[in-house]
């Protein structure tokens, strides 16, 4: 091993590092058919709740890099989301809407977008999740979808121009560029 | 994600981003102990920085393989005043492995593993450190063991 490893121990290098290693052509076969062997083992034995925790948290972790990332994707909506929550349950929509207790066309609406979700949706949300998808991030995504079309909302600004009488002190020149 | 400060004790929150190119300025073997340079363009490539002073203090390298729903750690390191008993601090390793674990999830769901391969000497050690599983030439994370250091470290 380095020199730069002396005086560690094998503890506290695992604890710090993962060290390169060489595999020949054939070791590279076999750590790939004892992979598959034991990773095939532990999916048979994997449990229901396993696979619905795995993809609760997969549908978790893509919103939180979708809030998190700068760009705005329109089909990334509420719906969308809302729709991926109801299915990885494997629950039919009239089921799901009856366990938060909304109409099941309710439901249809928000999940097609033509309905926007009030706080107490994001709220039943987060309790059915067993707080796995806090109500903030329902929320922000929303959130995000206005924020885009205020932004690039021209018409609003083109009538509300009138209402404003006077804006600030300020040329072009002077500001900085967004 | 924290890290904690082992002279105070305080835990700080940190965060884990791709490695720029800027910063293969800053990654010298003398701090960093590989050739990190040597890396550069490959596309997981993935630093801890300190939320503070934005030093990095760790850096990993891996490997996706789609078709295995698998990622591997290929390649981990503190910088040189985070290894051993003097070390400023600690759980930096353990927060890089828990990401991989983040991302093989967000990216294969139910069926997301994370793997290593270890020097024959250390493997008993990433298995009572990480709670990975035995393959023979490989240790790995999947299902409810790989969820289990997801809660240590992330959630």
């Amino acid at each position: 091993m380095k020199k730069a490893f002396a005086g560690l121990t094998d503890k506290q290098i695992a604890e710090s590092f993962v060290l390169p290693v060489k595999l020949s052509i054939r070791q590279q076969a076999e750590a790939s058919a004892q992979l598959a062997t034991a990773r095939a083992k532990s999916l048979e034995q994997a449990k229901p709740v396993d696979k619905l925790l795995a993809r609760i948290l997969q549908l978790r972790f893509q919103l939180e890099d979708y809030l998190k990332s700068e760009s705005y994707q329109p089909t990334r909506t509420f719906g969308h989301f809302l729709k991926e929550y109801q299915q990885l349950g494997g629950k039919k929509r009239k089921e799901f809407a009856y366990e938060i207790n909304i109409h099941e066309t309710l439901l249809s609406q928000l999940i097609s977008d033509r309905r926007e979700p009030g706080e107490q949706i994001f709220i039943r949300l987060e309790l059915h999740s067993n707080k796995t998808i806090p109500a903030s991030y329902w929320f922000r995504l929303v959130e995000k979808k206005k924020a885009y079309q205020l932004q690039h909302d021209s018409k609003i600004r083109q009538r509300e121009k009138k209402n404003v009488k006077k804006s600030l002190a300020l040329q072009e020149d002077d500001l900085p560029v967004f | 994600m924290t890290i904690r400060e082992l002279r105070s004790g305080n835990k700080l929150a940190v965060s884990v981003e791709p490695v720029t190119d800027e910063d293969f300025k800053k990654l010298t073997v003398k701090r960093y102990f590989f050739n990190w340079k040597k890396l550069k363009g490959q596309p997981l490539l993935f630093k801890l920085v300190h939320p503070v002073s934005g030093d990095i203090l760790g850096l990993m390298h891996l490997l996706d393989f789609p078709q295995e729903d698998r990622i591997e750690v290929k390649l981990l390191a503190v910088s040189v005043e985070n290894k051993g008993v003097g070390k400023h601090f600690d759980r930096i390793a353990g927060n890089l492995i828990a990401f991989t674990c983040r991302l093989a999830i967000a990216k294969y769901g139910y069926k997301a593993c994370i793997s290593l391969i270890p020097k024959t000497e250390l493997k008993p050690h990433y298995i009572r450190a990480y709670g990975m599983m035995d393959a023979g030439l490989q240790v790995y994370l999947d299902g409810r063991p790989l969820f289990n250091l997801l809660k240590k470290y992330i959630q």
